[in-house]
């Protein structure tokens, strides 16, 4: 029996697989920057903040549902604390997770100059915005897709009979993923191309949210100061430029066919087909800005 | 067979022409690219990944067209910045595991090879500590590990000795070496001549953008037709009397103990040894002296001067 030991230099030994290609390495980068948004392999820290923000945007859901139980056997049996149209983007939580999260995508990759290294792997600009904007996309249609489930699953179980609440609710079934979808790419797109214009996160995170706030202060004020008060004032186009408020027109039109009737926007002629058209003039706008930014990186 | 042939590459930026009309056949196995700071080294780094388009030119990467497909270029190859470019709160394996998976591995074979590469590397200890903690020394080996953990064909390494401690450099120039026998062929960027001298057979020298050598590094370094002689510091007086009566040429003296000798034939090595002898001096060395590459450099030919400014209309 050998009593010694020995040691070994286990040198280098080549990979025998298939190397995946582009969309190998895109789809790689994407999974990267989601493993990032969400904290996993991360410090504790980071993981806290992303399912705080998932249990704030899942508590009106949880208060609906318990309030639809506890009122079963009564008259107020029909009251609904929120609905699902109401429910799309209702969160400030999704825009803090976006204003937190984007420039932690983007801003470290230009600031401590990783982008030399991403950029020499088979990927190009263009991938580089996909993978990014994708995982901003997915985490801000889960935390607003998740807390809708939460919801529907809810309301069935606590009516009266779960198949004639899923015969009567047929339609959401595709409008909240359509519009939490239209919801998701608005913020995606917006969060990341704004962290792409700075290498530092903070000033990256609050850029995205004095944009947000100075545009619906400033069409708050034009919008009030323009119109008149009570119900059947009609709104102003002004309050297009409320970028907030943009996907949430959009979503309006998904589920009812045409703007809400407490819209700022509501009585404003084509209100709807303007508002469609400012929501893809930010998307448009900041995809551009990402294909210049990251094009010009590449090369 | 050449890895790398570059055509008329030429690269200009504003006011500067990084690559002047360079033509290239990079061999496999440990190519320097030498040059001072601005010859042109990293530009041509960035025009062989396919980050930068030549003005005129053309450059194939085994074979292909970078133009063409410098994505299937990319895959290919392996990069190593000169600079810092990892990402400071990703600890070291998680690093090296990203970039294998963006090279191409799938997700367990990229930690898998993360873990073989940082060992390799001799950072197997430290795997799981913060990039941002590392020292200038272990940020240069993660950067190797992340340049050779998806398997490239060949590297491209830009200084990777720089900012580095003596012992940090002995060490990275080994593992440079032995890149070549993991069949990895390697360009290595510097503008230490003596680390080229090392590590590489094969030299390309650039000088203000313009093709200086490119060449074996045997064919570089020639005889002189001069020895050294190490014999200490203290009995260089002596033996050069004793060299220079015997009708020898001294063709140098230094401190350090040694001399350079002209020699034609080999009666005058036993010249040497016998006057060594006679005056009972320890001999520590008897060495022909090649030409070094700071030689080639330092007597390369000079750089055209810029067109003159059109004079102003008067």
């Amino acid at each position: 029996m050998s009593t010694g030991g020995a040691v070994y230099d286990r040198g280098y030994r080549p990979y025998d697989g298939i190397l995946g290609g582009r969309r190998a390495s895109a789809t790689a980068l994407y999974r990267t920057s989601l493993r990032r948004a969400i904290g996993l392999r991360r410090p504790w820290r980071q993981k806290v903040m992303p399912f705080v923000l998932l249990a704030i945007a899942v508590v009106p859901a949880v208060v609906n549902v318990g309030v639809g139980y506890l009122t079963r056997d009564t008259p107020a049996r029909d009251f609904s604390f929120i609905t699902y149209r109401e429910y799309v983007g209702v969160s400030s939580a999704l825009l803090l997770f976006v204003a937190l999260v984007a420039p932690d995508l983007m801003c470290p990759d230009r600031r401590q100059r990783v982008l030399s290294l991403i950029f020499a792997r088979p990927l190009t600009g263009v991938d580089y915005v996909l993978a990014k904007v994708g995982a901003i996309f997915t985490c801000v249609f889960a935390f607003s897709f998740l807390p809708q489930v939460v919801l529907y699953v809810g309301q069935m179980l606590v009516s009266d009979g779960a198949l004639d609440y899923l015969r009567h609710n047929t339609a959401v079934l595709w409008q909240v993923p359509v519009a939490v979808a239209l919801l998701a790419l608005f913020y995606a797109v917006l969060g990341v191309a704004v962290a792409s214009l700075s290498g530092r996160r903070i000033v990256a995170g609050a850029t995205l949210l004095g944009i947000t706030l100075v545009s619906s202060s400033v069409s708050a004020i034009i919008v009030e100061s323009s119109r008149g008060h009570g119900p059947d004032v009609p709104g102003h186009p002004a309050a297009l430029l409320n970028i907030l408020a943009l996907p949430l027109y959009v979503r309006d039109l998904v589920f009812l066919g045409h703007l809400g009737d407490r819209s700022p926007l509501s009585g404003v002629t084509g209100g709807g087909a303007l508002a469609v058209a400012c929501y893809l003039a930010v998307v448009g706008a900041g995809i551009a800005v990402l294909l210049v930014r990251y094009r010009s990186a590449e090369l | 067979m050449s890895i790398v042939q570059a055509r008329g590459l030429t690269k200009r930026y504003p006011g500067v022409t990084a690559l002047d009309n360079v033509d290239l056949d990079l061999p496999a196995g440990r190519v320097g690219l030498v040059g001072a700071n601005g010859a042109g080294k990293t530009t041509l780094f960035r025009l062989l990944l396919g980050l930068s388009r030549p003005d005129a030119g053309t450059i194939d990467v085994f074979g292909i067209p970078v133009a063409d497909d410098p994505i299937a270029v990319r895959s290919r190859i392996g990069y190593m910045p000169e600079h810092d470019c990892l990402p400071l709160d990703q600890t070291a394996a998680d690093v090296v595991a990203t970039f294998g998976e963006l090279g191409g591995l799938p997700v367990r074979a990229a930690r898998q090879r993360a873990s073989e590469v940082l060992d390799l590397v001799g950072l197997d200890e430290a795997r799981f500590r913060p990039v941002g903690g590392f020292s200038t020394g272990m940020r240069q080996r993660t950067k190797l590990a992340q340049a050779i953990v998806a398997d490239p064909k060949l590297v491209l390494l830009d200084e990777p000795t720089a900012g580095l401690d003596p012992s940090g450099r002995e060490e990275m120039l080994a593992l440079v070496a032995r890149l070549a026998t993991f069949g990895i062929a390697v360009v290595l960027a510097t503008h230490l001549l003596d680390d080229v001298a090392r590590v590489c057979d094969h030299v390309v020298m650039l000088d203000a953008g313009r093709l200086v050598t490119d060449a074996p590094t045997t064919s570089l370094l020639k005889q002189t037709g001069a020895v050294t002689v190490d014999v200490g510091p203290a009995a260089v007086p002596a033996l050069t009397v004793a060299l220079t009566a015997r009708g020898l040429l001294v063709a140098t003296a230094d401190l350090g103990g040694s001399l350079e000798v002209t020699v034609s034939t080999d009666a005058d090595l036993d010249a040497i040894r016998d006057v060594v002898a006679d005056l009972g001096l320890p001999l520590h060395r008897l060495t022909n002296r090649l030409t070094s590459l700071d030689d080639v450099f330092v007597h390369r030919p000079p750089a055209p001067l810029p067109p003159a400014a059109p004079a102003e209309a008067s």
